[in-house]
């Protein structure tokens, strides 16, 4: 899958596009706004991330020229966490949009989020290892024994186990599970995870839940 | 640079404009009143002269009828003219014996006019004479005759002429002297305003402690000078909450970065091990997201500063929000053993996000508080134009010292910080302006044992 960046800041390009290439993304990096203007008019990509201040044409007027012709996915980049821009942005046709300083995850999950194809029906049943979730019945066991699982613990599992392999943060957990997307001063996330951890690799010497310490937490089959 | 106070608007100037006009207004008003009652008065006076002299003259004119009578009474009246000379005397009749002044024939003729007082002019004179015409019955020899005595209105008009430049010229000098005494006063009544000033042209940024003085002023500047005073007041605590703001931006940042800096630098002072590594890119990462979290908190804060206000607004229930609240808060609840129990409810228009955040802000600050197996209570009230949240907790009383100051920003009851994950001192702050942002405000209380924080919202 194709994506653009068009980012003047020398680092954040360097690293949004050696991670989204590891992602499996195949990038295209613009490091002014005329260059990225015409690679995206000239290339067709999945999707593009447009930061706001940019040489030569601003992030808006990229924007601006692009949807005269295109209809291509834009994720705008700023660094002025402000309603206008914000409200200007969408309104000009950007489709999602990220105030720095923002996470890498976050990133990732904004971009699956545009280019996933819909009608892509969700599983109904999940296997990681020896672990078996039913969605629709909301079971889970494991080894053949039933967890004993609260609602949200369950949604919880359900979220990270349809995820398997992907890192989640914090705050997507959040989301996804409780629909609360903002920072706050409870560790809700932590607390379940603990709980969740508790029933799902207490008993089991082969752990699933793993904490990747400042990033979030991943389920998945580790060897040893 | 103080401006001396000139030009058009200058308060002194206009006041005494004023002054001129209503100066201008009053004399116009009493000269012309008085003008008037005297112009009527003179305007009588020769009618009643010639009354009175007739009245004294018919008499004796109509005692006899004898040649030897008339040529007393001609001589009398001769006598009697040239003791005044404004007086004429005409008697008309067809017996040239029984006549007197002479009469030519524009006399003659006027003579016979309706008997009254009438105006008579006569070639070469500029006012009119007032002439009374009588008719005087013919008595023994003597015919009947018309009896003309005239007076020459000359004089009267000549009165009236100099009380009218008499009224002016008091009229003008009145509203010139107005005019400069009143710029004279309106001068001597601005001086404390003109002196505030000055005063106020001291108060410079840097020196925002002076305030002005309130003791030797007149009482209408006094509300003056405690609104600016106060206005002060609010501006120097601004000021100063904004330095120290900044101090613990500043020392907040440092921290974090502190160890980032340090583990960074100890990692690469010599080769290590793929997982130490590992280890300090995980530790960096934690305080990154530190530094993130604080920046993120920070920006939201500014932009409420700058007025940013709560928009996709929905009408919503306070329980509702509450009990979502609660939902997401489980987990924590059920580790620290502390129940919550909810009472009331309101309808009021809200950006659900920005409130639920508030909510979880108020609801964990209180649950850190509680001791487990107690509870905390969550009450919605609907008063009027408001409604409120009130989320109470069992606790040490918080003292008076620190109750106002608990929702700015980084204040913390104990000065040892805590530096737990999100939590950063800025939690309140954020409800703040989050009640700010709806058009509403916070509350804090402690009392009998309870500490209670709430958030205020228009309904």
């Amino acid at each position: 899958m194709r994506v653009l960046i068009i980012e003047d800041e020398e680092k954040t390009a360097d690293y949004l596009h050696r991670g989204l290439t590891e992602q499996g993304y195949t990038v295209d990096v613009a490091r002014d706004g005329v260059e990225g203007l015409h690679l995206a008019l000239e290339s067709d990509y999945a999707v593009i991330v447009l930061d706001v201040m940019l040489p030569g044409i601003d992030g808006f007027g990229v924007l601006r020229a692009l949807r005269a012709r295109k209809q291509t996915p834009v994720i705008m980049l700023t660094a002025r966490e402000r309603v206008e821009d914000r409200i200007r942005g969408l309104r000009e046709g950007a489709d999602d949009y990220l105030g720095k300083p923002f996470s890498f995850l976050e990133l990732v999950a904004r971009l699956q989020a545009l280019t996933r194809r819909s009608g892509g029906h969700e599983p109904v049943q999940v296997t990681v290892d020896d672990l078996w979730i039913d969605l629709i019945s909301r079971k889970a066991s494991r080894a053949g024994s039933r967890l004993d699982l609260t609602a949200k613990e369950f949604a919880l599992l359900s979220v990270l186990a349809r995820r398997q392999g992907e890192i989640l943060s914090k705050t997507s957990i959040a989301e996804m599970v409780w629909d609360i997307n903002f920072d706050s001063d409870a560790n809700v996330v932590e607390v379940a995870i603990k709980r969740l951890r508790a029933k799902l690799d207490g008993p089991f010497e082969h752990k699933l839940l793993h904490t990747i310490r400042g990033m979030g937490y991943v389920l998945e089959r580790r060897s040893v | 640079m103080f401006k001396r106070p000139n030009g058009l608007n200058s308060i002194a100037l206009r006041l005494s404009a004023m002054f001129t006009l209503v100066a201008l207004l009053v004399f116009v008003l009493i000269g012309g009143a008085l003008y008037q009652q005297v112009d009527k008065g003179i305007g009588l006076l020769p009618e009643a002269e010639l009354d009175a002299r007739f009245s004294v003259l018919e008499s004796s004119i109509n005692r006899f009828g004898n040649p030897d009578h008339w040529a007393k009474i001609s001589a009398k009246l001769t006598l009697l003219s040239e003791e005044d000379k404004r007086i004429r005397f005409w008697a008309v009749s067809g017996d040239p014996h029984y006549e007197y002044g002479a009469p030519d024939a524009q006399i003659r003729a006027f003579a016979q006019s309706p008997t009254g007082v009438r105006d008579l002019y006569i070639p070469g004179k500029a006012a009119p004479y007032k002439v009374l015409i009588n008719q005087i019955p013919a008595k023994e020899q003597r015919p009947a005759l018309r009896f003309l005595i005239a007076i020459n209105t000359e004089t009267f008009r000549q009165t009236q002429h100099h009380l009218l430049v008499a009224l002016i010229s008091l009229a003008i000098i009145g509203v010139l002297l107005a005019s400069a005494l009143g710029y004279w006063v309106a001068h001597i009544g601005l001086k404390p305003l003109i002196k505030l000033s000055q005063e106020a042209q001291k108060l410079a940024p840097p020196r925002l402690s002076g305030r002005l003085k309130l003791s030797p002023l007149a009482p209408e500047l006094e509300q003056l000078v405690s609104a600016f005073n106060s206005t002060l007041d609010r501006v120097e605590q601004a000021y100063t909450r904004l330095e120290s703001f900044n101090a613990d931006v500043a020392h907040e940042l440092r921290s974090p970065l502190t160890n980032l800096i340090g583990q960074t630098q100890v990692a690469l002072t010599r080769g290590r091990s793929a997982e130490h590594y590992f280890e300090v890119l995980q530790s960096n990462l934690e305080e990154l997201e530190r530094l993130r979290s604080i920046i993120n908190d920070m920006l939201f804060l500014a932009s409420a500063d700058q007025g940013s206000k709560a928009s996709k607004l929905t009408r919503a229930s306070l329980a509702g929000e509450v009990a979502t609240t609660l939902d997401y808060l489980e987990f924590i609840l059920e580790d620290a053993q502390v129940t919550v129990q909810v009472s009331g409810d309101a309808e009021v228009n809200i950006e659900t996000a920005h409130l639920r955040r508030a909510l979880i802000n108020l609801l964990s600050n209180a649950v850190q508080h509680t001791e487990a197996g107690q509870q905390i209570e969550v009450l919605i009230e609907h008063t009027g134009k408001r409604a409120s949240i009130s989320i109470s907790n069992p606790g040490q009383a918080i003292s008076a010292e620190h109750l106002p100051r608990l929702f700015e920003r980084f204040y913390r009851v104990d000065a040892a910080r805590h530096n737990s994950g999100a939590n950063h001192g800025l939690g309140l702050a954020i409800v703040k302006a989050i009640a700010l942002m709806h058009g509403g405000d916070v509350f804090v209380r402690s009392a009998d044992g309870r500490n209670t924080f709430g958030l205020y919202l228009p309904v």
